[in-house]
């Protein structure tokens, strides 16, 4: 029996579905199965994001609707051996899809999968809650913006409440040379107001926007610093301990090299 | 939320006692009896100022108010604001011979009053209402979020988020915090401080109704 894990994060556009993709993939590749399932019905993107958008015939809604089987509506992805998609329908409304529906979507999944990631889509409302309905587990996504961090705030308040548990932070889109400059909030910031574990954090990097317009993960090619960080926390879910490295600002000799390594 | 007809609050050196208007004398008579029987211990010899922002009693009738309240509570009263003249309050009677401070309003006025406790961090969007008396919280309240007591706010962590102590309009309930940072901050109909900013001074503060009718926050030492 897998399990459920819900990526979610209140805010939109903290990077939810980016994250979903590469840790779907990253567990592919380290061998574990994986079922991501794209709960943001009428606005999906995890299709787009891992470039399945052409391959898709069934969603979640026609499962529901029983026009097909669960199985047949997976679809498979051809670069990684064990991933699948489970896509949102495009012309319906996340009105249209109860929480207990995609609950015994997610527990069915789970049968086959070792994980089953939900890409929440923003928002508290119907849709978020579908998405967490059948989550034992949440991954919480979220820039260091006290906006973002408030709506993480929020909701984790909500998940608790459901009494999903454990509650993992992912603090996307970090930039030590703000955080150096006085200009980002920092790690323990951030930790200090959500106060959940922390599960990684993915450094800015300009190599994420590429991967997502060309519609491969970006954890296929291991060397941006994203990658890494992707999957260093695929393996922490996968259960093995791997610290949590500081990111640190660039100094005079680290940003030379970077130059370089950049001509190249 | 009802106003009360009576508010009893420190003032300087002494008492004021601020007075609903529209009411008659006999239920504020009846009002100031129950707000004096909550003292514990009971107040005597002490200045009272006697506060009517809106016209509520004759002249005679204060006059018996002032009586009653030096025969039978043994409070003397020292001078009355009302709308005319609140710029120069007519000084009344003799000056207190005994002053009470604010930290002995804090500590004995709420002995008979209850506490909830709350075991964790309050988060953005919720809410914790408790009219009854006072709220503890064993974590923080974060930004976003709100806590509202009858009595006093006690936060064993960060109050980032929203205050409010007395909400049943007493004026003597306080705020302590860890980190006192809040977005908002009210104690009974007075509503927040000068600005404290966002970032924490590192140590446990308080905030009350100082004497000169704004909230004032200090270094919290103890009760």
């Amino acid at each position: 029996m897998g399990k459920v894990i819900v990526v979610t994060s209140g805010k939109g556009g903290v990077g939810k579905t980016t994250s979903t993709a590469n840790l779907g993939t990253a567990l592919a590749l380290i061998g574990k199965t994986v079922a991501v399932v794209d709960a943001d019905v009428g606005l999906r993107n995890l299709d787009v994001v891992m470039g399945l958008e052409s391959r898709i015939i069934y969603t979640s809604m026609d499962v529901i609707e029983k026009q097909c089987e669960l199985q047949k509506a997976l679809v498979r992805d051809r670069r990684v051996e064990g991933l699948m998609l489970l896509a949102a329908s495009q012309k319906n409304d996340k009105d249209d899809i109860q929480p207990e529906q995609m609950k015994s979507i997610c527990q069915r999944l789970t049968v086959n999968y070792d994980f089953v990631l939900v890409d929440s889509p923003a928002g508290i409302e119907r849709g978020f809650q579908n998405a967490a309905a059948g989550a034992e587990e949440a991954i919480i996504v979220t820039t260091p913006d006290v906006s973002a961090i408030r709506d993480a705030d929020r909701i984790i308040g909500l998940l608790q409440n459901a009494r999903v548990e454990p509650i993992n932070l992912v603090l996307n889109r970090f930039s030590p040379d703000l955080v150096k400059s006085g200009n980002m909030l920092d790690k323990s910031d951030v930790l200090d107001i959500l106060n959940i574990e922390l599960l990684g954090i993915i450094p800015e990097d300009e190599a994420v926007i590429a991967s997502t317009n060309r519609g491969i993960p970006l954890v296929h090619s291991t060397s941006s610093s994203a990658a890494q960080a992707y999957m260093r926390i695929a393996r922490r879910l996968s259960g093995q301990q791997i610290p949590i490295p500081d990111l640190h600002a660039k100094n005079f000799f680290s940003g030379i090299m970077e130059w370089f390594s950049r001509k190249r | 939320m009802a106003h009360p007809i009576v508010t009893l609050r420190a003032y300087g050196d002494g008492l004021r006692l601020i007075i609903r208007p529209n009411l008659s004398i006999t239920e504020i008579e009846e009002a100031i009896q129950q707000e004096l029987a909550r003292m514990n211990p009971p107040l005597s010899e002490t200045s009272v100022q006697i506060d009517m922002r809106a016209p509520v009693l004759t002249d005679k009738e204060l006059e018996r108010l002032k009586t009653k309240l030096q025969k039978t509570y043994n409070l003397q009263t020292r001078e009355v604001a009302s709308p005319d003249e609140t710029a120069a309050p007519v000084v009344v009677a003799a000056p207190a011979t005994h002053t009470i401070s604010q930290t002995l309003m804090l500590s004995h006025n709420e002995s008979s009053e209850q506490s909830r406790i709350v075991p964790q961090t309050i988060r953005s969007g919720q809410t914790e209402d408790f009219p009854q008396g006072s709220l503890i919280i064993y974590g923080d309240v974060n930004q976003g979020a709100e806590v509202r007591a009858g009595g006093d706010v006690i936060v064993l962590g960060a109050l980032r988020g929203s205050a409010h102590a007395g909400t049943n309009g007493r004026l003597s309930a306080v705020v302590i915090a860890m980190e006192l940072v809040p977005l908002h901050l009210q104690i009974g109909n007075y509503i927040n401080p000068p600005l404290l900013g966002q970032k924490s001074r590192g140590y446990p503060e308080i905030a009350h109704i100082g004497s000169k009718d704004i909230i004032v926050v200090e270094r919290f030492v103890k009760f």
